[in-house]
């Protein structure tokens, strides 16, 4: 109060004397500027600001409606049935499901987003902080993962670096965004520390990103989306990246496949590179929300009702072997109550064969529009302890050794090491007590990978280097090479004209 | 020798001198008027009248006129001559408190005024049941369009003068309450209220530069009447009965389940259980008074307003205190305005009014009433036990989007205790009879408690987080001091000059603190947040906020009036906003109107005024918050430094959540108005008409850039989120308004005043967004919502179109089994289906008197908007979702055959929201009153909403022009809108002498 009239006598007299002062300091009483980081004299500072970039991974990965989802629901694995009204969501699942999606759809635009914020994010912190070396590294590599991400769902996408200036950015093409991931690896991976912590990345992670690269070349670097280009295979390259990892001794497989996604995951050996969620600290994973029937909420005390939306393809349910434990990917059966009663859908529908009573059954009836809504069986890969709150506690794997074992295999395979990649692929199956393999083709790679890797936002990747993306399966059908890239979103390409459309949209 | 010379002197002048006397009463009442100045003209001599009226003054032998002056009273020159004894009768000064019109920082003569402005006096205000001001003038002046949907007693109406003004900043008309800009509409008290006047182009708004490009609404409270030393006593009560109206016809429980519905054996008129007919009471009493040049108003309102939906409440206690005194003969006058208005909110869960419409109509309300088959006794009593620990008793399934109404509203609680003071000093002094300076000081301070609670049994929510409250806190204190000198002259012949020049400073600052938390053993509402077990995590959290803002202006109005013929005024004002960048701090805002009535040069037959006048000015806008210029880094995520220690160890991160743009600066409104003033037939007949053309250009708005991309506005920045504000668009609008007024028509002994009044609209057209690099086609607002409607916008705004158009597929028909048949399903292909917005208001007031008798009633009304029924358009189908939720089945629902589609959004659920509504009636009687203490009793009655006719089906064809506050998205009347009620009233007023 007292402050107020002081500056308002000020103020007036300012205002009075008309002219001699016509500039106001603007006042910033909550967050802080440019000046107060430049004169902050904390240590943990930078390794503040560091976290925050990484803040913007964690950002929205494990949720619904972006990269995540249109990575997933797109593949054979997944699916977002209508139930009547409900996910009708104008389609945009539908179409993203049966690769039909418009340009305008609004998830698209979130995962371009999600991953441009990641090079904002970085490009502003190496702006502020030139000199800081091995900041200057990691975030170079930061970047260089949603370049990958970016290559990988868009393809031809602007590189922006921390010393671009002004102006809406130009376009790049694939292969110069293929030449920039390449050497923002090589020129900062030495500088990386040599340290396992796994929300973080190190000379390790660095690689793994680079044998990603690699193992895709075939992909990336055709000039015509959705045609594999042999000749620009960098099999074994990739290998070599991935034997750096071996050699390293860090990491190895847990000898239970589930406990790389528990609750309490964090100290998982085979864990690489994760995403810390927690409830408390960094919330945004949700998939039981995603993924389980409204009743499920008293199944785990859940704080809020789940939405009964991801549903796993029947087809893909069949395909696990017997004694293959991964099958516990999988949520089935009767669902029942924390305190072990039924759980009954009061409003099941007349014809729905499983009666009131929940009971998730491998078939789904139809994908749209009047699903059962206790159709086909749910991702149950991710502990979900009792009470859980919207978001879980479990780290997303984004990277784990298990990956870096079967990426070997599929180069060693493709190299015509047959042998050595059944080996490789055979140390997967048997911790899972799947039967080992004795033989080897691209469909059985391509299908271990998916019971391997079901819903870590891999699948649509793999199927597109297996050149199966655009096939047919259960309600989709054959889809066009040009759906291997996702459209550049319409809010981008009206954001900035540069932006040319990626062919076939 | 000294001594003696003063001696002399002395004795001289008694021996010139002589005394004279009197008495001055007031014409009308014929009561002594005390305090009354009485000069002797050309000197200043002079005395004061005392409590009988009376005074003695001496007078020297040059003295020719005495002057005797009062407040609010024609002055009056009496010659001297040789009379001793003046009996005077000063009359009230009715010309000057009628042309007086109220245009900031001072008044006008009515017939001067050359920019678009209406006066609304006491008489002329809507009659009824009004907690909010506003309300007074809905439908009374034409271009200002007073809206609000559903009958909640919390909820604001919405404002809006000459359309949409902006989309990125406000839209609201700036209120000026006795000076106080932007005083909180809640710190005054409809009672209290002497008139309002409305600045409604840009010319006369101008003089507030920034804050005034959404128009300006004075608003003017009643003062102290200034007749003699005994007070009148005003007390006014009224009782008012609510029952909703216009619920939206649904399927019977049999119909229901003869439609497939799930039966779970009950009947139960949900929204039977969650309406009331709410019984509403309101006192104002006031005191006013006046000595000497003294005078004052006291005033106490207090208001209780029950909703029709059980559970909502607002309670309002307002006091005012306004004083007015004169010193220095009256040369310095001194003004004081206290008032304090604390108001108390109750409200339910928005979604319960849904719920009650949708939930199955065959459940019970509580879980004991329900009867499961073949169930045995045990199994009974454990399912009610379950139910009683877990929700209460009530009846509730886990199912989507199903929660149990009555539980709803009795199981969350929302309140707000709200607070606001505005004072306001007010100097003027007289340093000659040309120029007055004058200062005044204000604060307007509003604090706001909100409180929220859900109990542990609460299904909704509370029920997983085992019980969860909060509580937040919102302050905001403007600080305004401003000084003004005015000169006034005839400058030369016939040529009369105002000038008004001044400085002003404005201090915003707003401060906020919350805190929730979680797990209640005890539901202990939003008091005991220490009970909650959890304090961190999901469903709690703390968290506080501060900002402040500094604006310094000044101007200048000069008015010319030439021989009361011709009329020119110019004004400027500039400036200077702390929020901005450096290089766009300072804004200049310029006007100039012209007008000449030509009745006084002409003979225009029966025109007693014909005042074509023009007008243009420029306004501008402020940003919504004033740190947008500067790069701010804000909390990011919880980060622990070591995950072996995630409590210890933790930091919150620091991330730059908005995009700087230090190019930031004012958004403009530049308006240019042609309006007539006209009378006819001796004044039997007034109105106004005008025309008028806005161009907004620089607009604000939070626009979508590249993220990751280089901050065009900042070299070395990046965008790090997906939007920034800038000031990206043009917008134009236009449109016509008509008043006219006829005075005194004579049916028999029946005197009627009509008064008509209606604004055509040309819609607000976007005519280009874009800034820099970004260059936006359109922007797509407003999803239907959940289930199933959550990614498909209807409202795009396109460049080189109105704003709201609805885009989607268009409904052709049904197949045999019901299945809809659409123009298209690609959303490339989808049409412009229509607007929101209206093309016209129009508003028709009548009042009536017969002897002691008077009726007065308004009709008012909207065309040409479209209105999205959501409730159609989510829950008319019988499709799957049909068994858990009941539909609605409207006049305008296709019904043979059945549709049988998943709800989609296209024109089959836009429906033409024209309207009229017979707004608001009231019937009064004045009783003679014979005696001594009382000089004044009415009864009355009235009645609000007693009619509406339109084709809309939903719940209230108003128009919405925004949606939950968002301006792209107008024409929705989503699912959670209140019910309509119609009140009816009956109170008496009387005053005490």
């Amino acid at each position: 109060m007292l402050r107020s009239i002081k500056s308002l006598f000020v103020g007036g007299l300012v205002a009075v004397s008309m002219g001699s002062c016509w500039e106001l300091e603007q006042e910033v009483l909550t967050g802080v500027t440019q000046e107060d980081l430049a004169n902050s004299p904390r240590p943990e500072l930078i390794e503040v600001l560091k976290q925050s970039a990484y803040a913007a991974v964690v950002g929205n990965w494990g949720g619904h409606g972006g990269m995540y989802s249109i990575n997933e629901v797109s593949s054979d694995q997944l699916a977002i049935p209508q139930k009547g009204a409900d996910w009708e969501d104008g389609g945009i699942w539908l179409r993203n499901h049966r690769h039909t999606w418009a340009v305008g759809d609004g998830a698209y635009n979130g995962a371009w987003q999600y991953c441009f914020r990641i090079v904002g994010e970085t490009n502003l912190l190496l702006q502020q902080y030139p000199d800081v070396e091995a900041l200057g590294a990691e975030l170079r590599v930061l970047r260089a993962l949603a370049y990958l991400w970016l290559i990988d769902n868009f393809g031809n996408v602007p590189i922006i670096v921390e010393t671009d200036r002004g102006g809406n950015p130009p376009q790049n093409t694939r292969a110069e965004v293929f030449a920039f991931i390449e050497s923002s690896i090589k020129d900062n991976v030495d500088l990386l520390p040599k340290t396992n912590v796994k929300t973080n990345l190190n000379y390790w992670t660095a690689h793994m990103i680079l044998a990603k690269l690699y193992l895709n070349a075939e992909v990336y670097l055709s000039t015509t989306p959705g045609v594999l280009d042999p000749s620009k295979g960098r099999w074994a390259d990739a290998e070599a990246a991935l034997d750096v990892i071996i050699n390293s001794g860090q990491y190895s497989l847990t000898p239970n496949f589930f406990q790389n996604f528990s609750a309490t995951n964090a100290n998982s050996t085979e864990n690489m590179f994760t995403l810390p969620y927690d409830a408390n600290n960094a919330g945004g994973f949700n998939i039981h929300h995603m993924t389980f029937h409204y009743v499920n909420q008293a199944t785990f005390n859940l704080v809020e009702q789940p939405w009964n939306g991801y549903t796993a393809l029947e087809e893909f349910y069949n395909s696990f072997e017997a004694g293959d434990l991964r099958k516990g990917s999988l949520r089935e059966g009767i669902q029942r109550s924390s305190t072990g009663v039924d759980l009954i859908d009061a409003s099941a529908e007349a014809g729905d064969p499983d009666g009131p009573v929940v009971n998730f059954t491998p078939e789904i009836n139809q994908l749209a529009p009047n699903a059962f809504r206790q159709a086909g069986t749910r991702i149950n890969k991710f502990e979900v302890p009792l009470g859980s709150a919207n978001s879980l506690n479990n780290d997303f794997p984004i990277f784990r050794y298990g990956d870096v074992i079967l990426m070997k295999a599929e180069c060693a395979w493709k190299l015509g090491r047959t042998a050595d990649a059944i080996a490789l692929v055979n140390q997967i199956r048997t911790r899972s007590s799947a039967p080992a393999l004795t033989t080897l083709d691209a469909d059985i790679l391509l299908a271990e990978r998916g019971k391997e890797f079901f819903a870590e936002g891999q699948r649509r990747s793999d199927l597109i280097r297996f050149g199966k993306y655009t096939a047919a399966w259960w309600e989709k059908p054959a889809s066009q090479p040009f759906r291997t890239l996702f459209p550049i979103p319409q809010g981008q390409l009206q954001a900035n004209p540069n932006l040319t459309q990626n062919p076939g949209y | 020798m000294v001594s003696v010379l003063m001696i002399f002197s002395i004795a001289s002048a008694f021996a010139q001198g002589r005394e004279v006397s009197g008495t001055v009463l007031d014409a009308t009442l014929r009561d002594p008027l005390p305090g009354v100045t009485v000069l002797v003209k050309g000197t200043t001599r002079g005395t004061t009248t005392d409590l009988d009226g009376k005074f003695k003054l001496d007078v020297q032998p040059g003295d020719a006129t005495l002057v005797f002056s009062f407040v609010g009273f024609t002055a009056q020159e009496v010659a001297i001559g040789n009379q001793s004894v003046f009996n005077i009768e000063l009359a009230e000064d009715i010309q000057s408190l009628q042309e007086a019109v109220v245009i900031g920082y001072g008044t006008q003569d009515k017939k001067e005024i050359t920019s678009a402005v209406t006066n609304v006096g006491t008489e002329q205000f809507n009659r009824g049941n009004f907690p909010n001001p506003t309300q007074l003038l809905q439908g009374k002046v034409a271009g200002l369009s007073v809206t609000r949907a559903g009958g909640n007693p919390n909820s604001q109406p919405t404002l809006r003068l000459r359309g949409i003004s902006s989309f990125g900043a406000t839209q609201s008309p700036l209120i000026v309450l006795d000076g106080v800009i932007g005083a909180s509409i809640d710190a005054v008290d409809p009672n209290d209220i002497e008139s309002f006047d409305v600045l409604k182009d840009a010319s006369a708004a101008a003089i507030y530069g920034t804050r005034g490009a959404a128009g300006v609404i004075l608003i003017t409270t009643k003062k102290g009447s200034s007749k003699k030393g005994v007070s009148n006593v005003t007390i006014n009560t009224f009782g008012a009965v609510e029952v909703p109206t216009n619920l939206i016809p649904i399927l019977s429980p049999e119909e229901f389940v003869a439609r497939g519905g799930t039966d779970y054996g009950s009947r139960t008129d949900w929204r039977d259980e969650v309406t009331q007919t709410a019984l509403n009471g309101t006192v104002n009493a006031s005191v006013t008074g006046g000595f000497e040049n003294t005078n004052y108003l006291a005033s106490v309102n207090y208001r209780n307003n029950d909703g029709i939906v059980k559970g909502t409440n607002r309670e309002t206690l307002n006091t005012r205190f306004n004083l007015n005194h004169g010193a220095l003969q009256n040369r310095l006058r001194m003004n004081m305005g206290l008032a304090y208005t604390q108001t108390n909110t109750t409200d339910v869960n928005g979604e319960a009014v849904r719920y009650a419409t949708i939930y199955n109509p065959t459940a019970p309300i509580f879980e004991r009433d329900f009867i499961g088959t073949g169930e045995s006794t045990v199994d009974r009593d454990t399912r009610i036990a379950n139910a009683n620990r877990d929700f209460g008793g009530y009846f509730q399934r886990p199912l989507f989007d199903y929660f149990n109404p009555v539980a709803l509203i009795n199981q969350q609680k929302f309140t707000n205790d709200i607070k606001s003071a505005i004072y306001s000093y007010r100097m003027e002094y007289d340093l000659s009879d040309k120029f007055i300076i004058a200062t005044q000081f204000s604060e307007d301070r509003l604090s706001v408690n909100s409180t929220e609670f859900f109990s542990y049994q609460d299904y909704n929510v509370g029920f997983g987080r085992s019980g969860s409250a909060g509580q937040s806190l919102f302050n905001r204190t403007t600080s305004i001091w401003n000084g003004t000198i005015r000169f006034q002259d005839e400058i030369f012949d016939k040529m009369d000059f105002t000038f008004l020049g001044g400085a002003e400073t404005q201090i915003f600052n707003e401060n906020g603190f919350n805190a929730s938390s979680s797990r209640f053993l005890f539901d202990q509402g939003a008091n005991n947040l220490g009970a909650g077990g959890l304090r961190f995590g999901p469903g709690t959290g703390m968290g506080s906020f501060a900002t402040r803002a500094v604006l310094n202006s000044v101007f200048g109005r000069a008015n010319f009036n030439y021989n009361n013929t011709y009329f020119f005024s110019a004004s400027v004002r500039a400036e200077t906003y702390s929020g901005f960048g450096k290089e766009n701090q300072t804004g200049i805002f310029p006007a100039v109107t012209a007008g000449a009535d030509l009745t006084q040069v002409l003979d225009m037959g029966p025109f007693s005024q014909f005042k074509p006048r023009v007008s243009l000015g420029v306004v501008g806008q402020l940003p919504p918050s004033p740190t947008l210029a500067l790069g701010i880094f804000g909390n990011g995520n919880r980060i622990p430094l070591n995950l072996a220690e995630p409590i210890n160890s933790v930091f919150v991160g620091v991330n730059q959540l908005s995009n700087p743009n230090p190019q930031l600066k004012w958004e403009t409104t530049q308006e240019l108005n042609f309006g007539l003033d006209y009378a006819l037939l001796n004044g039997k007949i007034t109105g106004t008409m005008d025309y008028w053309r806005r161009n907004i250009s620089d607009l604000l708005f939070n626009t979508q850039v590249p993220v990751g991309a280089p901050n065009e506005f900042l070299p070395g920045n990046f965008y790090t989120a997906t939007t920034i504000w800038a000031n990206i668009a043009d917008l134009s609008s236009a449109g016509f308004e008509f008043l006219v007024n006829v005075n005194n028509i004579k049916l028999g002994a029946v005197n009627w005043n009509p008064s008509a009044n209606f604004t055509i609209y040309r819609r607000t057209t976007i005519d280009r967004i874009g800034v820099g690099s970004i260059s936006l086609p359109e922007i797509r607002q407003a999803t239907p919502g959940s289930p199933g409607q959550n990614n498909n916008e209807i409202v795009w705004n396109r460049v080189g179109e109105e704003i709201g158009n609805f885009y989607g597929p268009k409904f052709l028909g049904l197949t045999e089994n019901g299945e809809y048949i659409l123009s298209t399903e690609r959303p490339e292909e989808f049409e412009n289906l229509g607007n929101g917005l209206p093309t016209a208001d129009f508003g028709f007031s009548n009042s009536f008197s017969y002897k002691n008798w008077d009726l007065n009633f308004l009709l008012r009304g909207s065309v040409g908007h479209l209105i999205y029924n959501s409730f159609r358009g989510f829950y008319e189908n019988a499709d799957g979702a049909s068994n858990t939720w009941n539909s609605v089945v409207t006049k305008n629902t296709p019904t043979n055959p059945l549709v049988t589609s998943t709800p989609t959004f296209s024109d089959l659920y836009l429906e033409r929201g024209d309207f009229v509504r017979l707004d608001n009636l009231q019937l009064g009687y004045n009783l003679p009153v014979k005696s001594a203490a009382i000089s004044n009793f009415r009864l009355y009655a009235g009645v609000q909403n007693l009619f509406t006719i339109t084709q809309f089906s939903g719940v209230d064809p108003e128009v919405r022009w925004t949606d939950d506050g968002n301006p792209l998205a107008p024409g929705i009347e989503r699912r959670n809108t209140y019910f309509v009620p119609r009140t009816w009233t009956a109170g008496l007023t009387f005053t005490l002498k």
